[in-house]
């Protein structure tokens, strides 16, 4: 024999709205998650230098990262990145496996980004990630 | 006699036609250096220009151990690519060059090379009405030993190469550009072969001189970077080739020892097993990678992806 406790309506109601809004925001936290980590995701590159040099980087949903220059790929690795703090964790094949450290300045409805360091001690490649100022390629 | 008025005409008219179509094609520094590059006229008995031993076909590298310069006299040293420079920090094995424009002047000179005295090779282009024109287009002055040297360094940074199955994997994102074989190659060359320390790079060069194991002061006494530098710590160091197109620029090394990327992969697998001998080796190459055979075929077959589109056959 099954049993439905009796509810007043109205405190149905309540119940079905109150699940409805959990749903609803789980679900606007998850997207939001999910644009927030896809922030840094895509192609990334300067503008040409004073010799013509352009320099990008790919993060991949992956986590792999490839940087260039003058579409020649010259480093391979792999990353991690926190949405909320926007800090940026990388390995690549060019610094013994050191990891940098690097927190992410988005600006321009985020579709040009810079690095500040947090920790490299890769000290060719901290210079280089200093000077870029990257736009976000579409 | 009227038929041959008429054809003399037009011979005449064709070659003004070619000539002003030439002309018209020199319009800036590039092309210009691409002129000299391909012209004799820059060498003491007009037979050797650029090209001679910089063969675009071979990426601008040539297929000797060493070249052959005027006179049939031969280098000391083999020649080395000229694409992919445009990111380079010095050039020639020993670095003597800071700039490609010092670079572009110096088998100009070279006894062993082109053996013409830079201003002599001036005089002859300011001499020729068709450089004098060039000249005077691209640069609005007459041609000199500056200006020579800008325009045979700016045609050498358009030899640029970035359209090789790795580069398609890599910037392009396809996976299927390589094979299988050439990413367990590119593994190993970030490993266990440790090739990366030194040819780390968009051009696969760290653009550094490093002793790999070829200076015995013997038959291998060529000591490379020292006759520049003049530190001992620099005995028998070359620059870091680049790999790029590597596939296509055998011989290797700064002798033209190695024919094959087979030899060159043997020999860094145990360098002491080739040049049991040698002095002042970098400590990277002391001890043998103990590469398997498979390995070293994987990594060979990430040194062919290398090799740009244009050279395909």
């Amino acid at each position: 024999m099954s049993y439905y406790p009796y509810r007043h309506p109205l405190i149905q109601f309540i119940i079905i709205k109150k699940e409805v809004m959990r749903i609803l925001f789980l679900a606007v936290v998850i997207v939001g998650v999910a644009i927030a980590d896809g922030k840094l995701t895509g192609r990334w590159q300067t503008q040409p230098s004073e010799k013509g040099n352009i320099t990008g980087v790919v993060f991949k949903a992956d986590n792999t990262i490839e940087g260039y220059v003058n579409k020649k790929p010259f480093v391979s690795g792999t990353y991690s990145f926190d949405p909320g703090d926007s800090i940026l964790s990388f390995v690549d094949n060019g610094c013994n496996g050191v990891r940098g450290i690097y927190k992410v300045m988005f600006y321009c409805n985020s579709d040009s980004l810079r690095f500040n360091v947090i920790s490299d001690s890769c000290t060719e490649r901290k210079n280089g990630m200093l000077r870029l100022v990257m736009g976000r390629v579409k | 006699m009227k038929k041959y008025v008429i054809v003399t005409i037009i011979v005449t008219g064709i070659v003004f036609i070619q000539a002003a179509a030439t002309m018209n094609s020199i319009t800036d520094k590039e092309k210009l250096g691409e002129a000299l590059f391909f012209d004799p006229i820059l060498s003491k008995d007009s037979t050797v220009s650029c090209a001679s031993c910089h063969r675009p076909e071979y990426a601008f590298a040539d297929t000797s151990a060493v070249s052959i310069g005027v006179d049939g006299k031969k280098g000391i040293r083999n020649t080395p690519t000229a694409m992919n420079l445009s990111l380079g920090k010095s050039f020639f094995w020993d670095g003597r060059a800071g700039t490609l424009e010092e670079q572009a002047l110096a088998p100009i000179k070279n006894p062993d090379e082109m053996n013409l005295a830079v201003e002599e090779a001036v005089h002859r282009l300011k001499n020729s009405k068709k450089y004098r024109g060039y000249f005077l287009k691209v640069f609005n002055i007459e041609p000199d030993r500056t200006n020579l040297a800008v325009a045979i360094a700016a045609f050498e940074r358009t030899l640029e190469t970035s359209d090789s199955p790795f580069d398609n994997w890599k910037f392009s994102d396809d996976s299927i550009a390589v094979s299988a074989a050439a990413k367990r190659g590119f593994v190993i060359f970030n490993g266990k072969a440790k090739c990366i320390k030194c040819h780390f790079g968009a051009d696969f060069t760290a653009n550094d001189f490093r002793n790999i194991g070829l200076f015995n002061g013997k038959n291998l006494n060529d000591s490379g970077r020292y006759l520049i530098s003049k530190k001992e710590e620099d005995i028998g160091k070359f620059k870091t080739s680049s790999l790029r197109n590597v596939a296509i620029t055998a011989p290797y090394m700064h002798n033209g020892m190695f024919k094959r990327l087979d030899d060159v992969i043997d020999f860094y697998n145990d360098t002491r097993k080739i040049v049991p001998d040698a002095i002042n080796t970098d400590t990277l190459l002391i001890q043998p990678l103990r590469l398997t055979k498979k390995e070293r075929y994987d990594l060979k077959a990430f040194l062919i992806s290398l090799t740009d589109k244009r050279f395909k056959k």
